[in-house]
């Protein structure tokens, strides 16, 4: 009994996250179908691919808000430099090394300029969107070339590019969490950052890969939705980095740094997905689903924090 | 109120009072009763119950069984705040001030004066002056709690609790951060506000503490009473026997004698950093314990840290094995061979939430990762187990987080991280602060093992016995300056403090 409820507090996510599948397999008429599922994998790539590198950032104590900035600014710089040398690979590269770079400037003000994370993305957010509307000069973007939208659209096994680059990405970043020094010391330093210094790990080039790493892996996730709808635009929208850091926190990652997994986010997003992908297929008004998202996600937390304070 | 002389009278009684958490017992069926007027000590190792019983009786832990009862009354409460209502007040380890408000703020939050919706800021000073006043015990009121010294922010903590009509206040290790003669003013007015006509119930690791101040002693050992005594009947000794239900015997470990001959492996020249230390000089030779001795605050943590890399010096060097250290930061010093206990084992040492494997092999991670398969986890395994083996840690895997394991065996984890790295010089800090007295034998033994095994260990310690006890040689500290070497039969605890108060 006692060993049946460690595993549910452990699992908990991913336990919900079958029992809904499970749920929505047996009510809900065209769930259950290849189409369906298929989309739904092609629609949580760009959350996965960012998701898994937020994850990285939190459990090394940090959190960083200027991910939405960074999926805005990377395509339409991509695109920029797609449009004046024709060269797709070089946009990409150009795209992804922008990415880098907005990940290392947050990296810097943080790490050396010790500003509290959260108020530091805030700022370069503002920075980088505005960024984005000097390189568009202010207008939608198109790719000159018939390439750009292979990026996300290839289908391989029948299962689209976007899909499979979002598996490579929470793989990567699986096994650098779990299985590498630098996984031990992002959970040391977010754990107790002076007893990580003490102990000889570099705190502060640790906090800044992570940024570097997530910076890199917004632009990623920005080009693969720009590359499925074929444009880019300049905007202040901050949507993304909330339903990716909903992921991440629904999956039981805590805010306070130190604890937490990749496979926990991984299987929030598709909970939040199934869910929201339920109500459509039930056609359940959209006013109502932003309402029982809501309580779902203040559930969910009031749950982990629940049975975090059992522990003790 | 205050004219209730009557010494002996009993304020609260508890009654086959037991508590549990999961599965461990922290009270079994504990019958005490606390008197008005008296200083009641609660003496036992870590895990033994004393802090559990401090904290029912504010209301922080409810109890499974049993009854409490206040001047005779059944009573009950479950909430800090049903407990102060009741006059039962604690002073605890930690201390839970708003460091940013004044004196007067701190003193009278939750108990201000008012005029309808609005505080009365004069009424509510004159409120606490006239405490202040009355117990004789002066803090300046307009100063910002968070500049005074840790023993004035007790102060302030105790007078908050006068200031609620407490007529119990229970002091919970209340001197583990004060320095000596703080420590004796803290007594003087423990023992003013028994006189007055509190209860008051003091718990503390100190033995001596306990035996000067207390009127009445209780030993409690693995969650149940072993008894309650008057203080004149113990000694140090009969409490310990107490507390661990055996002869103790020494609890020093024998201490090989070192080799004049051999080599010096740290040497310290007029190393200097401005307000922390000034112009400190000396060697340690391989195998050699050197005791740093002197109050909190006299810059001994921060010559510890400096020589372990953490930050520069302003002046001077250190030389260690032939290199110079302190250049290239903490990782340096890792690798060419040193090793620390930090100071506090909480904020410094562990993750607490992490498990015991990756908080033992944390240092030393490389050893176990290669760039194409990441850690070999079953060699990092094999040798975490093996050091906790050999620093004697009692746990119940290594993948349990090391938060649910007690204060002795969370500080031989750091031993255990420590041998991990086979280092050449330790630095431990503080190693036996808050550790109970089975555990404390553990680390002295290991400090002697090292060395015999030609170790060097540079030990810091508050506690004089123990630097007397396994120490071949100790400098004194005072004000940043050493003021004393001494060793051999030199080494007594009146010498040691005597430099240790110098001017």
């Amino acid at each position: 009994m006692n060993k049946a409820l460690e595993f549910s507090k452990k699992h908990g996510i991913a336990i919900i996250t079958i029992v809904i599948f499970i749920l929505l397999a047996l009510t809900t008429e065209g769930f259950f179908t290849e189409r369906n599922l298929r989309n739904i994998l092609d629609q949580q790539s760009t959350i996965l691919i960012a998701a898994s590198f937020m994850t990285i950032v939190i459990i090394s104590g940090n959190f960083d808000i200027s991910v939405s900035a960074i999926f805005v600014v990377s395509p339409l710089f991509t695109l920029f430099v797609e449009n004046a040398t024709g060269n797709l690979f070089l946009g990409v590269l150009a795209g992804i090394s922008i990415g880098l770079c907005m990940g290392a400037f947050n990296a810097i003000v943080v790490t050396y300029f010790k500003v509290n994370s959260f108020i530091a993305t805030l700022a370069t957010s503002f920075m980088f969107f505005g960024l984005g509307y000097l390189i568009s000069d202010r207008s939608l973007m198109r790719p000159a070339g018939e390439a750009y939208q292979q990026i996300a659209r290839t289908k391989i096994f029948d299962i689209t590019s976007a899909a499979w680059l979002s598996l490579i990405v929470v793989i990567i970043a699986s096994i650098l969490l779990t299985r590498t020094r630098f996984g031990r010391n992002v959970f040391a330093t977010g754990g107790n950052q002076e007893a990580a210094r003490l102990a000889g790990i570099n705190v502060a080039r640790v906090q800044a890969t992570t940024f570097i790493l997530l910076g890199g892996a917004a632009a990623l996730a920005g080009i693969v939705s720009s590359s499925r709808s074929i444009s880019a635009q300049p905007s202040d929208d901050f949507s993304f980095v909330f339903a990716v850091l909903t992921a991440v926190i629904v999956g039981g990652t805590s805010i306070a740094g130190g604890k937490g997994a990749i496979w926990r986010t991984v299987a929030a997003a598709f909970f939040l997905a199934f869910m929201s992908n339920g109500f459509n297929l039930n056609q359940v008004d959209p006013l109502w689903q932003r309402i029982i998202l809501g309580l779902v996600i203040v559930i969910a937390v009031a749950i982990d924090s629940w049975s975090q304070r059992r522990n003790v | 109120m205050e004219k209730r002389n009557n010494n002996v009278k009993t304020f609260i009684s508890f009654d086959k009072v037991s508590k549990s958490f999961g599965a461990t017992n922290a009270l079994i069926n504990c019958s005490v009763d606390f008197e008005l007027g008296k200083i009641h000590s609660l003496v036992g190792e870590n895990g033994a119950g004393k802090s559990t019983l401090g904290k029912l009786i504010l209301g922080i832990y409810k109890l499974d069984s049993g009854a409490i009862s206040i001047d005779g009354i059944p009573a009950s409460f479950s909430s800090p705040t049903e407990a102060v209502k009741l006059g039962l007040v604690g002073i605890s380890q930690e201390l839970s001030l708003l460091p940013d408000r004044t004196v007067i703020d701190n003193i009278a939050m939750g108990r201000e004066t008012t005029y309808g919706p609005f505080v009365s800021s004069n009424k509510t000073k004159e409120q606490v002056l006239k405490v202040m006043d009355k117990y004789d015990l002066h803090v300046d009121p307009e100063k910002i709690v968070g500049m005074l010294s840790v023993a004035d922010q007790q102060k302030v903590e105790i007078l908050r609790a006068l200031n609620t009509n407490a007529r119990l206040i229970v002091f919970d290790e209340p001197t583990a951060r004060l320095a000596g003669h703080q420590v004796e003013q803290l007594h003087s007015l423990v023992r003013s506000l028994a006189k007055s006509g509190k209860a008051v119930i003091y718990i503390s690791h100190y033995l001596e503490e306990i035996l000067a101040i207390s009127d009445t002693i209780t030993l409690l050992r693995n969650g149940q009473k072993v008894r309650t005594e008057s203080a004149s009947n113990e000694t140090r000794d009969s409490l310990i026997e107490g507390m661990t239900g055996r002869d103790v015997g020494s609890l020093f470990p024998e201490i090989s004698k070192i080799d004049p001959n051999k080599d010096v492996l740290l040497k310290v020249n007029k190393l200097c950093r401005n307000n922390e230390f000034q112009d400190i000089s000396f060697e340690i030779k391989k195998g050699e314990i050197l005791g740093i001795a002197g109050l909190v605050g006299s810059g001994r943590s921060e010559l510890a840290l400096t020589i372990y890399g953490d930050r520069l010096p302003d002046s001077g060097s250190i030389e260690f094995c032939g290199n110079k250290v302190g250049l290239k930061g903490i990782s340096d010093s890792v690798k060419l061979g040193m090793a620390i206990v930090p100071e506090s084992r909480r904020d410094q040492g562990l993750m607490l939430e992490r498990s015991l494997l990756e908080n033992t092999s944390l240092p030393y991670l490389k050893r176990f990762a290669s760039w194409l398969y990441g850690i070999n986890k079953s060699q990092e395994r094999k040798e975490v187990i093996d050091s906790c083996v050999e620093t004697m840690v009692k746990h119940s895997g290594i993948e349990k987080e090391v938060q649910f394991l007690s204060g002795g065996n969370q500080q031989k984890v750091l031993f255990a991280r420590a041998a991990m790295g086979k280092p050449k010089l330790l630095i431990a800090d503080e190693p036996t602060r808050g550790v109970d007295i089975g555990s404390k034998q553990v680390i002295y033994e290991l400090i002697s093992q090292l060395s015999k095994v030609g170790e060097a260990v540079l030990l810091i310690s508050s506690e004089v016995e123990e630097i007397i006890g396994i120490a071949h040689r100790t400098l004194v500290m005072s004000k940043g300056k050493v003021v004393a070497e001494l060793s051999g039969s030199e080494l007594k605890k009146s010498t040691i403090m005597e430099a240790a108060f110098k001017q």
